[in-house]
């Protein structure tokens, strides 16, 4: 196997992606939205739980390949306990780690690894869209919120 | 056939991928690599003899205009049309089926109408007939398939009414590769006077067709999925249905007389062809079309099945490999899924691999829901494919196998 791939695919992402701490429903929502790609058919269903002011708790559900399964999975662990105040600017940075266009080195961004994992997406751009799938749904939902 | 002497009038085979490898293309259901012949024919135009059509009495609008006939002649030919005035030149098989829709069946459609497709049918032949029907109140009946990949046929025979105003359905299905019988499904429909429109987008690079014999009342096809351009396709219809139908589109080009009370239009097909065409994609057409004939038909069935058979029972042989649709009245179109691997994951694999597969639904959403699947992955033949093209993907899928297991 190649380097770029290794990079893409790195062990982290792969367990992640079948990990199955965060997959399912719960029973008691404040949010519940869906993440779809029409274009390669990968879809969740995130739900979260707000109480406190913070991200209490969240899951989700549904199919995708081992990037998006993986992304969706890091969100849910990656906003555990969060506070609503900081939620955007977390998403804020996913967004900006995945994406090849930024000026800045991932390094620079976090040096969380199970994010940095994601920032080979820049190398993939057909891929960005597997990997920013929830968490870009998520920044739409918190840009509805913020209007209501 | 030697067809190393074919994959060689393909520049794009003659370099390497972005990771270094020889280009292994098995997406030739989306769109089909270009011969020189048609990248020529197009930079020929553009570069010595560019002009309008049809308009001007000069060097080079009139070598234009008469090749542009030829080509219409040549579709005629290809597709064993009565007469040049069936041929009418479209942006491609999805702008032919909405101009249809538009044109030929919405003037007449009232509520209580049926229009029948299949389960099938790629969302260009299923969008244009659901849109009409929410305007029109119009029902969609749609054809089930069965396991198979057959449509089922018996249902076909106790479902068409009068009321059906129209069937659309493909000559191929593009995820399964499972071939329609175009000629029974006519014969059923002439009982109840139903009006046919095939779309053939999908089988005209690998199988002739024939219109007379289909005795198909519409049929559309697009020229990037028989090695030619994009963006330029043919709708063939019937002279009588041709003639009663309003125009395509309203513009210059298609008029006799125009004053600001009334216009009157040309005959067909000029009558369905408004404003100045795809010049280039037209004459690209052509040499696809030529492209296509100097190939043997008998010799390019033989390879494509050759082809079809080989990559089956290669496939099948990988564990976990699960193939969708039978393998009767196959098309050298393969769908198919991997246990615990998601088709984009796969795709990934094989790029890097330098082998270009689609990995989704393929433009057939109803259809993988019918299947229960999500998402698979594609591989779709062409002349320039070989057996080594087919060993490499078998390599390259067990690689991703035990990368992911």
């Amino acid at each position: 196997m190649n380097e770029r791939l290794k990079s893409l695919y790195q062990t982290v992402i792969l367990q992640k992606s079948r990990e199955d701490k965060y997959v399912g429903k719960l029973n008691d929502f404040s949010l519940e939205f869906r993440a779809y790609n029409p274009m390669c058919g990968d879809q969740f269903d995130l739900q979260i739980l707000i109480e406190d002011n913070s991200f209490k708790c969240l899951k989700y559900s549904g199919s995708g390949c081992s990037i998006s399964r993986a992304s969706a999975a890091v969100l849910c662990e990656h906003l555990q306990g969060v506070e609503l105040d900081t939620v955007r600017q977390k998403v804020e940075l996913f967004l900006e780690l995945v994406d090849a266009d930024s000026d800045k080195q991932p390094e620079e961004l976090t040096d969380d690894e199970n994010l940095l994992a994601f920032a080979a997406a820049r190398e993939f751009p057909e891929r960005k869209t597997c990997a920013d799938l929830s968490w870009k749904e998520l920044l739409n939902q918190l840009d509805t919120l913020n209007q209501s | 056939m030697d067809i190393d002497q074919v994959k060689s009038q393909f520049p794009i085979f003659r370099q390497k991928t972005p990771t270094g490898k020889d280009l292994i293309y098995l997406d030739n259901a989306a769109t089909s690599q270009k011969p020189q012949s048609v990248i020529d024919a197009i930079t020929n135009y553009y570069s010595k003899e560019y002009s309008t059509v049809g308009r001007g009495a000069y060097w080079p609008a009139n070598v234009n205009t008469v090749k542009i006939n030829q080509v219409r002649s040549k579709v005629k030919n290809f597709l064993n049309a009565q007469s040049e005035k069936e041929i009418v030149f479209t942006a491609g098989a999805t702008d032919g089926i909405n101009k249809i829709a538009r044109s030929f069946l919405a003037p007449k459609l009232k509520s209580g109408d049926v229009i029948m497709i299949s389960q099938v049918e790629h969302h260009a032949n299923l969008i244009p007939w659901q849109e009409l029907c929410k305007a029109y109140g119009t029902e969609l009946l749609v054809i089930p398939v069965l396991e198979s990949g057959h449509l089922d046929y018996e249902w076909i025979k106790q479902n068409l009414s009068e009321r059906v105003k129209l069937l659309a359905l493909s000559a191929c299905s593009n995820v399964l590769g499972i071939k329609n019988d175009i000629k029974r499904i006519t014969t059923m429909a002439e009982v109840t006077q139903t009006p046919v429109l095939v779309d053939a987008a999908q089988v005209l690079s690998h199988n002739r067709v024939d219109v007379q014999e289909w005795n198909c009342d519409f049929l559309v096809f697009s020229a990037h999925k028989m090695f030619g351009p994009t963006g330029v396709g043919v709708v063939y219809g019937k002279q009588s249905l041709f003639n009663e139908m309003k125009p395509f589109n309203y513009g210059g080009g298609i008029v006799k007389e125009v004053t600001f009370e009334a216009s009157n239009y040309q005959d067909i097909p000029h009558k369905h062809e408004a404003g100045t065409p795809n010049i280039a994609g037209v004459l690209g057409l052509g040499a696809a079309i030529e492209f296509i004939k100097q190939l043997s038909q008998n010799e390019t069935d033989t390879h494509l099945e050759e082809l079809t058979n080989y990559a089956l029972s290669s496939l099948k042989a990988i564990n976990g490999l699960k193939i969708m649709g039978g393998e009767q009245d196959k098309a050298p179109v393969i769908s198919f899924t991997i246990d615990g691997i998601h088709p984009h994951d796969i795709s990934t694999f094989l790029n890097e691999e330098g082998i270009c597969v689609r990995a989704g639904h393929h433009c057939a959403q109803p259809l993988l829901q019918r299947f229960e699947v999500p998402a698979s992955v594609r591989v779709s033949f062409a002349i320039y494919n070989t057996k080594s093209d087919i060993d490499k993907l078998v390599m390259a899928l067990l690689k991703t196998q035990a990368f992911f297991s």
